[in-house]
Order: C-alpha cells, then sequence, then structure tokens
C-alpha cells in the first residue's frame, strides 16, 4: 500500500511540477485520480464568476462537447451540496432523492451508482468541486480520501496561481489600453477627434456595442451628443438623472440598467458622469456588452471602473484642450495685434518722410485704405477751420488696388489713386450738427451707424453715405484738429471693435504729426520772415558801414571847409569890388560851395536820409509787425481781433512803418500785461487833402492817466505805468516824416485807441521827406519833429 | 545887446561865427565844449545859445539837454557838421537843427527869428 500511495504522490508531484499549461496540468491531475481511486469518471465543476452555479469544466474522459454542458446550482445535486458544505460526501444511486438530484450527471455515466464529491478550496477561497463516479458500490479508505484531500489542495493553489496570472495578464491588459488612450489623447490637441478617439477605445476596451458622449452646452445649458461610437440603441440617460441615482457611500454615481427598444429587444447600457472644476459637463454613456455567445451582456464593476477612468480622461482632454483654445485665441489675438502694431509703425515710419501737411494727408490716407495697411474701404479727413468754427472737407480716398502687392510703406508713399472732392464738406461745430461735429466737440470717437447714419446723411451728399462709419478725433494736445472717418461701404464688410482700437491708437499718432506740420509750417513761415529781416538789416549794415567810412570823412572835410568858405566870404565883403583879389577869394567862395553840395550829396546818397521807400499793403504791414510780438501776445493771453479792409498800396518806408506799429503794440502789450483785447482795424478816409488810409489800434490796459496824457509824445517824457515815451515819440516821427498823423482816443478806465493815419501813395511822390518838411504844415510833429 | 553863446571845439568856427554875429550886433560869448558852455549859461543871462553837437569833453546833445533842464525857455540853435543826429530824439529839443554851411546866411536868419524884439 505504501508503496502504492508513494507512486501516487510522486506521480501528482510530477503533474503540478510539468512545464505544461495549467488546463493540461488539470486534466492530467483528473485522470491520475481516476487511476488512482479506480473510478469510471472523473470531473470538475468550477464555480462560475457570479458564484452562484458550478460549471463542468473538465472530465476524465477528455473534451467535453458542448451539448454535454452540466451544470449545478449552489446547493443542488451532490456538486451543489459539496460546494455549499465545502465537505466530502458521497451518496449510492439507491440512496432517496439521489438519482433525482443528480440526474443530469446521467448524460454523462448513465450507470452510475456511487458518487463522490471533494471540495477543492484553500485557506479562503473555494473554487470547485472533483466528482467521482463508478458503476459499483464504492467505499473509500481514509488513506484514499487523504490522498485525493492532498491532491485536492494542490489543485485549489494551481487555480489560484492561474486565477491570479489571468487578473495579472487582464491588468496589463488593461494598462496597455489605457496605454494606447494615453497615446491617443496626446497625439492630437483637436478636442472633436480626441473625444472621437476616446469613445472609440471605450466602446472597444469594454467590447460594446455602442458609446456615446454628452455634453452640456456652456451657454445654452442644452445636453448633446458629441461623439458616439457604433449603435445607440437607447436615448442617453441625462446627467442630471445620474447624479439623482442614490449610489452607496464612497461610491461614484453611476446608473445602469436594462430597457426594451421600441421593438421590444432588451438592451444593456452603463452611464457615468462627467464632471470638471465641480461643474456637471457630460456623461459617457456605452451600450449592450458582447457576450461570447454573440449574445448581450450587462455591465460588470470592472466596466463600470474603466469608465470612469476614461470619464476623467475626457475631462482632462476637454480641459486641456479648452486651456489650448484659450491660449490658442490669446495668441491669434497677440499676432493681430503685433500685425496692428507693425504697420502702424510702417506708417509713422512713412509720415516721418514728410512736413508737408497735405503729403501727410495723402499718407494717413493710404495707410487707412491700403488692404496690407488698416484695410478700410474708404477714408476722409476733415479738419477744424478755427476761425469759421466748422469743420471742413480736406480729401478723402478709397483704395488703391494696383498698390495690392506693393511692400506697406512703398505703398504708403505712393500717390492716391481715387482721390474724392470734398472740399464742398462744412459743418458747423455745434452740438446739434451731427456725429462729426459731435467727434470734434466730445474728443470721443464714434460707430455712426443706425440712426446716426440717418443725422450725418443730412449734413454729407447723399452718395457718400454707407450703413456705418467710424469717426475719430485727431487730437493735438488737448485741442481736436480734426477728424478721421472711415467706412466699408464698398464691401459691405461689417465694422468691427478691434479695428477701432487700433483707429483711435492710429488717430492719435496722425493727430500729433498733422499739429506738428502745421506748426513746422508755421515755423517756417516765421523763418522766411526772419530770414528777410536779417537780409535787409545785412544789407543795411553794408550800408551803414559804408555810410559811416563816407560820412566820418565828409564831416571831417564839412568843418574845415565852413571855415574856408566863411572867411573868404568875409574877405570878399572887405575886398574893394575892383580889386584882382576879389576874384580870387570869389574863386574861392564857388570853389567851396561846389565842394559843400558835393559833400551833401554824397552823404544824401550814403544813408544820412537812408530809407527803402516802395508800395506796401497796410494789412500786410500790419500782420508782418504783429508775428514779431505774437509771443508776447500769446504769453499774456492777449486776444486780438482785425478788422481789416481792403486799402489801396501805400508808398512808404515798410520798415519805418512797422517800426510804427511795433511801437504802438509794445505798449498795448505792456498796458494789457495781465491779458486783454488788441483791436486793430483798418479803413479809408478822405480829407480835404486826399485820401488817406488808417490803423486805428486799441486796447483793452485801461487808458492813460489826464496828467500824463499831454506828454505822452514828448521825447523826454517816460512813464514806468504807459510804456517808455520814446516809442511814441519815435512812431510819430516817421508817421510825420510820411506827412501822416497820430491820433490818441483815450478812454480813461477802458482803453486806448492810436490811429495812424497815412495819406495813400499817389498823394506822396516825395522821394526825401525830410527836404520837403516845411509844406508838411498840417502835420501834428512835435516841436523840432519836422525840422 | 542881445547876448549869444556859440559853443564848437573849431576854433576857426568860434571865430567866423564870433566875428559874423558881432557884426550883426550881438555881444558873443564863446565856449570849447559843452562843459565851458554850461558854466557860462549858469553865470551870464542869455538871450540864445548856438551849440556844436560833437565836442570833447560834453558834447552839444548832453548840454542841450541840461540846459533845457535849467532854462527851457532858452533857446537854443544846434549847428553841427552832421545830419544824422536830426534823426536822434535827443536833438528834437533843439528849437532848430542847422547843417553847418559857409553860407551863414541861415544860421544868421535863425539867430533873428529868435531875438526878434
Amino acid at each position: 500500500m505504501a508503496t502504492e500511495r508513494i507512486a501516487f504522490l510522486t506521480q501528482m508531484v510530477e503533474v503540478f511540477t510539468s512545464t505544461v499549461s495549467f488546463g493540461e496540468r488539470l486534466n492530467n491531475l483528473v485522470h491520475l485520480l481516476a487511476r488512482y481511486l479506480k473510478v469510471d469518471l472523473a470531473l470538475y465543476f468550477g464555480l462560475d464568476k457570479a458564484r452562484e452555479t458550478l460549471i463542468l469544466n473538465l472530465s476524465s474522459q477528455g473534451p467535453v462537447p458542448p451539448h454535454l454542458r452540466v451544470e449545478f446550482p449552489l446547493g443542488q445535486g451532490l456538486v451543489g451540496e459539496v460546494a455549499k458544505t465545502r465537505k466530502f460526501k458521497t451518496v449510492q444511486r439507491g440512496q432517496p432523492g439521489v438519482l433525482a438530484a443528480n440526474q443530469a450527471l446521467e448524460k454523462l455515466h448513465p450507470a452510475f451508482v456511487t458518487l463522490a464529491g471533494f471540495p477543492v478550496a484553500d485557506d479562503n477561497f473555494f473554487y470547485g468541486v472533483l466528482l467521482f463516479a463508478d458503476r459499483l458500490e464504492r467505499h473509500f479508505t481514509s488513506t484514499e480520501r487523504q490522498n485525493t484531500h492532498l491532491a485536492n489542495l494542490m489543485l485549489a493553489g494551481t487555480l489560484r496561481q492561474a486565477l491570479l496570472q489571468e487578473e495579472a495578464k487582464k491588468r496589463i491588459a488593461e494598462l496597455s489600453v489605457l496605454f494606447e488612450v494615453g497615446k491617443a489623447l496626446s497625439s492630437t490637441v483637436e478636442l472633436d477627434v480626441l473625444l472621437e478617439r476616446v469613445v472609440t477605445t471605450t466602446a472597444k476596451v469594454i467590447s460594446a456595442r455602442g458609446a456615446a458622449l454628452q455634453i452640456i452646452d456652456g451657454v445654452t445649458k442644452e445636453v448633446r451628443i458629441s461623439s458616439q461610437y457604433g449603435e445607440i440603441p437607447l436615448s442617453c440617460p441625462s446627467p442630471t438623472a445620474i447624479l439623482a441615482t442614490p449610489a452607496s457611500p464612497g461610491e461614484l454615481p453611476f446608473l445602469q440598467g436594462q430597457e426594451a427598444n421600441a421593438a421590444g429587444q432588451i438592451h444593456y447600457f452603463l452611464a457615468v458622469p462627467l464632471t470638471f472644476k465641480g461643474q456637471l459637463q457630460g456623461t459617457i454613456c456605452v451600450y449592450d456588452k458582447f457576450a461570447a455567445n454573440g449574445g448581450y451582456l450587462s455591465f460588470d464593476p470592472e466596466n463600470r471602473q474603466l469608465l470612469y477612468t476614461m470619464a476623467g480622461l475626457i475631462v482632462n482632454a476637454i480641459e486641456n484642450a479648452l486651456t489650448f483654445k484659450q491660449v490658442e485665441t490669446l495668441a491669434e489675438k497677440n499676432e493681430r495685434m503685433v500685425r496692428n502694431l507693425t504697420v502702424l509703425q510702417v506708417i509713422s515710419r512713412a509720415l516721418l518722410t514728410t512736413v508737408q501737411e497735405e503729403r501727410l494727408q495723402e499718407i494717413i490716407l493710404q495707410g487707412l485704405t491700403l488692404e496690407q495697411g488698416l484695410g478700410f474701404d474708404r477714408a476722409v479727413v476733415l479738419l477744424v477751420d478755427e476761425a469759421n468754427q466748422t469743420l471742413k472737407g480736406i480729401k478723402g480716398a478709397l483704395r488703391s488696388p494696383e498698390l495690392k502687392n506693393v511692400p506697406l510703406f512703398e505703398a504708403l508713399v505712393s500717390p492716391l489713386a481715387a482721390e474724392m472732392k470734398m472740399e464742398d464738406w462744412q459743418i458747423p461745430l455745434r452740438s446739434d450738427q451731427g456725429p462729426l461735429a459731435l467727434t470734434v466737440l466730445q474728443k470721443r470717437p464714434y460707430h455712426i451707424q443706425g440712426i446716426a447714419v440717418e443725422a450725418l446723411s443730412r449734413a454729407l451728399p447723399a452718395d457718400f453715405i454707407a450703413s456705418e462709419f467710424f469717426v475719430v478725433p485727431l487730437m493735438a494736445k488737448d485741442r481736436t484738429t480734426g477728424v478721421i472717418m472711415v467706412d466699408n461701404g464698398a464691401s459691405g464688410r461689417p465694422l468691427e471693435e478691434e479695428p477701432l482700437h487700433v483707429l483711435q491708437m492710429f488717430s492719435t499718432h496722425a493727430g500729433l504729426v498733422v499739429e506738428n506740420a502745421h506748426l513746422y509750417s508755421t515755423i517756417e513761415a516765421n523763418n522766411r520772415e526772419l530770414l528777410l529781416i536779417r537780409e535787409r538789416m545785412l544789407e543795411s549794415d553794408r550800408l551803414a558801414a559804408l555810410s559811416s567810412l563816407a560820412s566820418g570823412m565828409a564831416h571831417e572835410i564839412r568843418n574845415p571847409l565852413v571855415s574856408i568858405g566863411g572867411f573868404a566870404r568875409r574877405i570878399a565883403k572887405m575886398v574893394d569890388e575892383k580889386s584882382p583879389l576879389r576874384g580870387y577869394v570869389e574863386v574861392i567862395q564857388e570853389e567851396v560851395t561846389r565842394l559843400e553840395k558835393l559833400l551833401r550829396e554824397i552823404l544824401d546818397f550814403t544813408g544820412e536820409n537812408l530809407s527803402f521807400y516802395g508800395d506796401h499793403d497796410l494789412n500786410r504791414l500790419l500782420e508782418d509787425t504783429l508775428l514779431l510780438v505774437q509771443r508776447d501776445l500769446d504769453a499774456y493771453k492777449i486776444k486780438v481781433v482785425k478788422d481789416f479792409s481792403d486799402l489801396p498800396r501805400l508808398h512808404c518806408d515798410d520798415r519805418q512803418i512797422k517800426q510804427v506799429f511795433y511801437n504802438l503794440f509794445q505798449n498795448a502789450l505792456q498796458a494789457m500785461s495781465q491779458g486783454g483785447v488788441l483791436n486793430i482795424r483798418t479803413y479809408t478816409l478822405e480829407r480835404e487833402d486826399g485820401l488817406y488810409e488808417a490803423a486805428a489800434i486799441t486796447d483793452t490796459g485801461g487808458g492813460i492817466p489826464l496828467e500824463v496824457l499831454h506828454n505822452i509824445f514828448n521825447p523826454f517824457f517816460s512813464t514806468k505805468d504807459y510804456g517808455t515815451g520814446l516809442g511814441l515819440a519815435i512812431a510819430q516821427r516817421i508817421v510825420s516824416r510820411h506827412y501822416g498823423q497820430v491820433e490818441v482816443n483815450n478812454e480813461l478806465g477802458k482803453g486806448v485807441t492810436f490811429i495812424v493815419s497815412l495819406p495813400v501813395a499817389k498823394y506822396c511822390l516825395v522821394k526825401d521827406p525830410g527836404h520837403g518838411a516845411a509844406q508838411a504844415s498840417t502835420l501834428k510833429a512835435p516841436k523840432g519833429g519836422g525840422r | 545887446m542881445k547876448k549869444i553863446l556859440v559853443a564848437d571845439d573849431e576854433m576857426s568856427i568860434r571865430l567866423l561865427y564870433s566875428e559874423e554875429l558881432k557884426e550883426e550886433g550881438y555881444e558873443v560869448y564863446l565856449a570849447a565844449n559843452g562843459r565851458e558852455a554850461l558854466d557860462i549859461v549858469a553865470k551870464v543871462p542869455l538871450d540864445l545859445v548856438i551849440l556844436d553837437i560833437k565836442m570833447p569833453e560834453m558834447d552839444g546833445i548832453e548840454a542841450l539837454r541840461q540846459i533845457k533842464e535849467r532854462q527851457p525857455d532858452l533857446p537854443v540853435l544846434l549847428s553841427t557838421a552832421y545830419g544824422e543826429y536830426r534823426q536822434d530824439f535827443a536833438t528834437w529839443a533843439s528849437d532848430e537843427y542847422l547843417v553847418k554851411s559857409s553860407d551863414l546866411d541861415d544860421l544868421k536868419a535863425a539867430v533873428k527869428r529868435y531875438l526878434k524884439d
């Protein structure tokens, strides 16, 4: 017996340590046990996953054909009983109830008499039942039972090992699935493609017939299927319905069940919610798990676990994609901004190429309309006319299509292709004059549309009107110098918010540039004037140098000549008429007289009475002189009001007349150092001796105190309170040399008016007024001034 | 007898003027510059002064200013070789501005105008 037992154990160890597959080992063991116990048949029933049914897995007579499928629910038949009690049991066919309970076994062994069941289990797990059947009535010795039990323990160990191995394989498979999914997720950032892949992978991994992803729309809160795979036999449970499902504590919510569709077929579903940052975002749902036999199965907890994993991945992917999309949008916006700034930079570079106002306007219009610039269909520039308080059309342009492929800078400095005529655009700067006037007055941009366009159409020609406009003010410091108006009427493209911002940036720059050009042209005019004055001064300096040399010599000669001539005359008076000396003295006398005459001519020519007489416009002389005191006028905040009439040309020395006005302006300035109004009026007046033109210069400096009034033309008179006094004396003298008059009209407490009246050219043709002073009996010249 | 002061730095001119004016029946005082002229004006009750402009120490314009300050009613004639001082407002205070000439008729006529009575 002992040798028999040793042989069995040896064989058993061989079976278990053999390198054949697990199924083979199990097979061999069943055979070995059948032989050892000398029974007809040995069978192994394994407990299914649901742990409810025992299913025939192996037979010592070879593979079990499908039609011999035998199973026992837990507790039924000997197999079920052993499984339940986990204790060895043997029964005989003759015993009551045995046949009925184990009838299924007759399919395998029609004539069995003895049945013996051994539980296959280890310390903590039950695997199945080994059943032996024999045609004889059999009893098993304790050794047989012990050996079989030993074999069963080892069998349990092998089964455990097999299960673990299977589990590990499954885990590895799952991991590789997740790895694949992860790869899929990271391979693309297009959200739609990504979700499609996730849904497909989910369905495939679970081996479901279909899968669907529902997302709640962020704005409308509507739930819609964003991607799906395979067949969707039932409608997806709503995300809120899932959350409403009571879940056991510590478990994540889900909804699982079965439903009949319209055709009455039963379908299974499993759905889990998608939550993103604590917010319900949607659902992922799978349908009908494929079974091995071609039917459908319900989903198990493992599937649910996978679905949660997938849901997590989807949420991450959505989050990533959203972040990416935001970054992308931001990058796009940045790119546009950079482009806009580049365009602005190129335009400002182009604007630096000139200081001519007209050229600048052209560059501005090109910049606004070029495709590669700011790209508006049409643009116009209107400038404020301060004097008339109107907004005047200056220049407008449509896009130049032939410049489309020309580099921006080059295109900007090219001439305008289609310039618009808009000289007759005149809009008064009042708040009731529509949006253009408002843009100037309120210094803010407008997006003119709808009813505002109607208001605009009253001011502008009908063929100009488009459906919407942008208007931005051109600003220089805090003043509005004009407006830029653009539209996309030709192409019908809508005007967007962003270009308006760019336009504003542009107009700020353009406003400064236009203002600078304006200032530049003013400075240029002033420079020209200064240059002219300098030239004249140089000229007069040259003449003065020449004159001082000549006159120095002439004067040195004059004194001795006077003595020689004077004494010659005395001698002539004393010498008798008949004396020959008389003739000699007369020769001296005549020669001296001739020399004196020559001297006078030289001195006249070289400048004793040097003057620059010509025909001049009195208004122009006043304007020129105003330029010289402009700075002080600005500094004292003195407003100049001009009321000029058309005047005939005046024959005068323009330098001297300007000196007169300059002195009078200086007086007015000193009287109005706290600000005021300088009124300048010119007019003609008829007098007894002919036509005069006059300039009346009125200040608001409070007037001249009566006690000093009579002294103001006195060359020695000066008062700190009102001017120098010298200026007026000089003015008086110059005017009298021109046969004119200076009159004073003093309004104490208000101001003074000085009226300079000068005879018009044709009445004043004398070259040197100094020699004709005796005729000027009507002059109001000071003592000695007119000789 | 009317008293006339002639101030001129040129001795020959002083001599010519004094001879001519004495002949016309005036009492003539002479000065070689403005300062001397002011001294005489201060001491002698004069009827008329003839001043040259360019003189050393004190010129005729300063002398004119001081004389007019002290005796505004005393007639002062400027007799100069220079025409351009006529532009200088300071000379406008004089009663007459005469450019020197060997023919003294203008000067004598002017003197006569101021000393009529």
